[in-house]
């Protein structure tokens, strides 16, 4: 994998206060942790779908970001750092918690051999106004099938489609290819959408 | 695995390319080709649409408010962080 270009630091709205952080104000430590506390929360549960780990997630990752902050030279955003040693945390779990290999997602799985179940028009979930399907159950719905997918999509889709990271940035945080998130990020949104699809089937 | 995409080879290579699509990560040849594609293949924009859909309710997924007592374990992580400097 080719070397990420060093960003400009004036890009990176946490250069000062990393900045200054690094220069001997750790009392400043706490700022960060206010700015990024909620959204590692957030990263942790969707992740992990329980509200404890995703506690204990936030709390390993800050105590990693204050013993190698001084290590931090700015070749990608603090933002992206810090959602890379999320991350490892997460990995770093899984694998203390369970041996079984990971399942492979393969596109196979969701290319369609039966010709009857071809839907013949879109449905009405993938057409009527987006506000009038969300609701708190379907938010619990979307939430399990993430929880369901294999680590290293579930990684993938949160980052892309949940906190909002691009390709490039995806592919920085996890250290792989930008290809291989493409291949991952669709594997895992074709099991989102088939849930979904189950989901709605069965409401009708 | 429920399924609703089979047809042709083309629509699988097509099938496989949805998500770049959707994302405009395509080269401007290969997203004309789909566009022309799902105009005429029912099966293949109903998958683009669902697809799509899906995203969108991802990207819609709400905020968890922070449970009361992390600040507070934080709070106290770092301090005794800072104590062991």
């Amino acid at each position: 994998m080719t070397p990420p270009r060093k960003l400009p630091k004036k890009q990176d709205r946490d250069y000062e206060l990393v900045q200054a952080i690094n220069s001997g104000q750790r009392n400043l430590f706490h700022s960060l942790v206010k700015r990024y506390e909620a959204k590692l929360y957030n990263f942790g549960f969707r992740m992990c779908g329980d509200s404890r780990d995703a506690e204990d997630l936030v709390q390993e990752t800050f105590l990693n970001v204050f013993r190698y902050l001084n290590n931090f030279r700015y070749e990608t955003k603090f933002k992206n750092w810090l959602y890379r040693i999320a991350s490892s945390v997460c990995i770093k779990k899984r694998r203390k918690s369970k041996y079984a290999p990971e399942k492979e997602l393969s596109l196979e799985d969701f290319i369609p051999s039966d010709e009857n179940a071809a839907p013949r028009e879109i449905p009405d979930w993938a057409s009527v106004p987006l506000d009038r399907l969300l609701d708190e159950e379907l938010s619990g719905t979307i939430r399990d099938a993430i929880v369901d997918l294999p680590e290293k999509y579930r990684l993938v889709v949160v980052l892309r489609d949940l906190e909002g990271f691009g390709t490039e940035e995806t592919a920085q945080i996890l250290n792989i290819s930008p290809s291989n998130v493409k291949v991952r990020l669709h594997r895992a949104r074709l099991f989102l959408r088939d849930a979904l699809k189950s989901y709605f089937n069965h409401d009708d | 695995m429920t399924t609703d995409c089979q047809h042709s080879e083309h629509c699988r290579e097509l099938f496989a390319k949805l998500s770049e699509y959707l994302d405009r990560e395509l080269d401007v040849k290969t997203r004309q080709e789909i566009e022309r594609h799902v105009e005429t293949c029912i099966k293949c924009n109903a998958c683009l649409e669902t697809l799509k859909r899906t995203i969108e309710i991802c990207r819609h997924v709400k905020n968890e408010p922070i449970p009361e007592l992390l600040s507070e374990r934080l709070k106290k992580m770092l301090e005794e962080a800072v104590g062991s400097v």
